[in-house]
């Protein structure tokens, strides 16, 4: 085996070793309880959050003049699930539902728990 | 809990700039691309390519390793939350996508640095390397920032 090789079986051990700590995900955060409970993605609703939410309520849930501060509101998830659902104030009712939805309210509730 | 500690802090960390951590991965990311298209045109230039640029001389050789220092340097918190905290994730073909080419993004980075020192190997081998670096980071970038930009806003 020729020299040529060794960049290639660097670059392959270098692959397995990022897929094994990619599996790994060694500093998955730990949820609050409520969050984990509503069985959404705290990152995934993060995503959801700025594109749905931040314009009212802040890019970090700190309050928009529109929406309510949200970032330390100590708000559990039931409260969240039923604002998205039903609606409060000006808020429209069902602006993200399913995956979204249990997304968003496990990610509010993380940013509200202070 | 030690763990979820870390996780924590980074992203206190990063969103006393960003809005938040996947703003600061879209920005970041976005600032290594343009590196690299400095990397490949400093290297296209260095080939005796684009003869518009200055000189062949030893400054587009600093230009180019420099802004590959930085790019990498770059890359490494975007790499430490992909990797770390979110993890290898296939929920469409969107992040499918990113995970897979994400995976092999230091494979690659890793065999090119080590074919630039190797000139042993033939005259292709490292532009070959430089190009898929460059092309894998694109892709890279498109699978994300791009994403981000477009679908979730284009803000700090």
């Amino acid at each position: 085996m020729g020299r040529g090789w060794i960049p290639v079986l660097v670059g392959a051990v270098v692959v397995v070793s990022t897929f094994a700590l990619a599996q790994a995900q060694i500093f998955e955060p730990s949820l609050p309880a409520a969050s984990a409970a509503a069985g959404g993605d705290v990152y995934r609703g993060e995503t959801v959050f700025q594109r749905e939410c931040a314009a009212c309520h802040g890019a970090r849930g700190e309050g928009g003049g529109v929406g309510p501060r949200l970032s330390g509101a100590e708000v559990d998830a039931a409260t969240v699930t039923a604002a998205v659902q039903r609606g409060r104030g000006v808020m429209p009712a069902g602006l993200v539902s399913g995956r979204e939805e249990a997304d968003v309210v496990v990610y509010v509730v993380s940013i509200s728990t202070p | 809990m030690l763990l979820g500690g870390v996780s924590e802090t980074y992203t206190n960390l990063v969103t006393t700039v960003f809005s938040s951590t996947i703003a600061a991965k879209a920005w970041l990311a976005s600032a290594a691309l343009v590196l690299a298209v400095v990397q490949v045109t400093t290297a296209a230039r260095i080939y005796g390519r684009l003869s518009f640029l200055p000189e062949r001389g030893l400054a587009i050789s600093r230009v180019h390793r420099w802004s590959g220092r930085l790019a990498f340097l770059l890359t490494l918190p975007v790499f430490f939350h992909c990797v770390t905290i979110l993890g290898f994730q296939t929920p469409d073909t969107r992040v499918a996508v990113h995970a897979l080419v994400g995976t092999f993004f230091y494979g690659v980075f890793a065999a090119k640095v080590l074919i630039v020192r190797d000139r042993s190997l033939p005259g292709w081998a490292l532009p070959t390397a430089g190009l898929t670096l460059a092309s894998t980071l694109g892709l890279l970038w498109l699978t994300s920032s791009l994403w981000y930009f477009t679908t979730v806003r284009f803000g700090f």
